[in-house]
């Protein structure tokens, strides 16, 4: 979400310490969404500060048999940049959905989206990073 | 225009289904991937979605997590517990309240149905019809006959043939002022007296056969009552008596205890 370890762990940190702190006044998060609503918006606002990726419309290709071949000669670091650079709230539905922890009604409900908006937004990151691959990765 | 709808919905799960295979996925998603994979024009550009996904997740996994950050998940416990469902919760759905009515009206009818079944007893069924006797029977229709109603015994053997057609002693002081005797549904003889105090009935009629030998004669008396009308029976030597009025218990109850 952030593409940086380090904004990474102050997200964590500080996502843990307001837990910490609604636990202590008797009241603990009621469920475990409530880590990851509250970290995707601590996520977007480490993400205002440094450097911004570049608002532009990247092209999109149908995604190729070749894909998860190109996908294996890629560093996971890579893989975090480029959802990190990618804008909101498809940044954040990318990044929950490739996380495997959750159902579509989940990341729906964190995201704030319909089923509709979230799966056109993840198909359309797919496509969009099946361009970057072709563009990035030779297979 | 829904088929429409149902088609983008089913395109936008398919869209974002899950890649590993968890046996959590509601209905609908299994229904929306299960079409992806077997239709036509989408089979081979799911198979291909999956399989990119699978990288993708593959190279996520691969990602470190910080050692500090993966202690704490396993060693505190920062969410609340699931609370459960509280009752007054359960209680309010509608499912669960039209349940509830269902079984109270069902335990209501079968308390009703065993309450009645308390209340009968051999000869019930006859003697409820002649309540119905009672409230109908005009004075005209009756035999005038002024007497003590215990001194009709005589008049109903001499000249009917009626044995042990006696009424008991709680009742046989009563002055009668008509009386007949005449055949039920079931051709068996009935005798009925009517006597000036409240204008009451009396009824000799047949006990019930027993359906076995050894089932109980009916003893002491037994109340019913049928649409604004009470009796009280007796059964004596095979032959019911009963006393009827217009009114509630209590007014046939003074006559019993008074003995």
């Amino acid at each position: 979400m952030t593409g940086d370890e380090q904004k990474a762990q102050a997200v964590f940190q500080d996502t843990i310490r307001e837990a910490a702190s609604h636990s202590a006044e008797g009241e603990p998060p009621n469920d475990r969404l409530w880590f990851f609503r509250e970290a995707r918006w601590r996520c977007l606002a480490a993400g205002e500060h440094g450097m911004q990726a570049e608002d532009i419309e990247m092209e999109e290709t149908e995604v190729a048999p070749e894909g998860p071949s190109q996908l294996g000669q890629l560093e996971a670091q890579q893989l975090a940049i480029w959802i990190s650079g990618a804008p909101d709230p498809q940044r954040s539905a990318l990044a929950l959905f490739y996380l495997d922890e959750f159902s579509h009604r989940e990341m729906s409900s964190l995201l704030e989206l319909s089923v509709a908006e979230l799966g056109g937004l993840i198909s359309k990151g797919r496509r969009q990073f099946q361009t970057w691959l072709d563009a990035h990765i030779h297979f | 225009m829904r088929l429409l709808n149902v088609w983008r919905r089913q395109r936008a799960l398919a869209q974002c289904a899950p890649f590993s295979e968890k046996p959590s996925q509601d209905r609908a998603m299994r229904m929306a991937a299960f079409r992806a994979r077997k239709s036509k024009q989408s089979a081979e550009a799911f198979a291909h979605q999956q399989a990119f996904d699978r990288a993708v997740g593959e190279l996520v996994q691969a990602i470190p997590v910080p050692k500090e950050a993966a202690e704490w998940f396993v060693n505190e416990k920062l969410v609340a517990a699931v609370k459960k469902r509280a009752w007054k919760k359960t209680a309010r759905n509608p499912v669960i309240v039209a349940i509830g009515l269902a079984v109270a009206v069902i335990l209501a009818i079968s308390v009703h149905n065993f309450l009645e079944h308390l209340k009968e007893f051999p000869g019930s069924t006859s003697a409820r019809k002649l309540l119905t006797v009672a409230s109908a029977t005009r004075m005209s229709q009756l035999e005038p006959v002024r007497t003590d109603a215990g001194d009709l015994s005589d008049l109903f053997f001499m000249k009917h043939h009626l044995e042990h057609y006696d009424v008991p002693l709680e009742f046989s002081r009563l002055h009668t002022i008509g009386y007949r005797v005449f055949d039920d549904e079931e051709g068996h003889p009935v005798a009925q007296i009517e006597v000036s105090e409240k204008r009451m009935h009396f009824f000799l009629f047949p006990a019930e056969k027993k359906k076995a030998p050894n089932d109980p004669d009916l003893k002491g008396w037994r109340y019913i009552d049928q649409e604004g009308w009470v009796g009280v029976v007796q059964q004596h030597q095979g032959v019911c008596f009963m006393a009827a009025l217009r009114g509630r218990k209590k007014d046939l109850a003074s006559y019993l205890s008074s003995d």
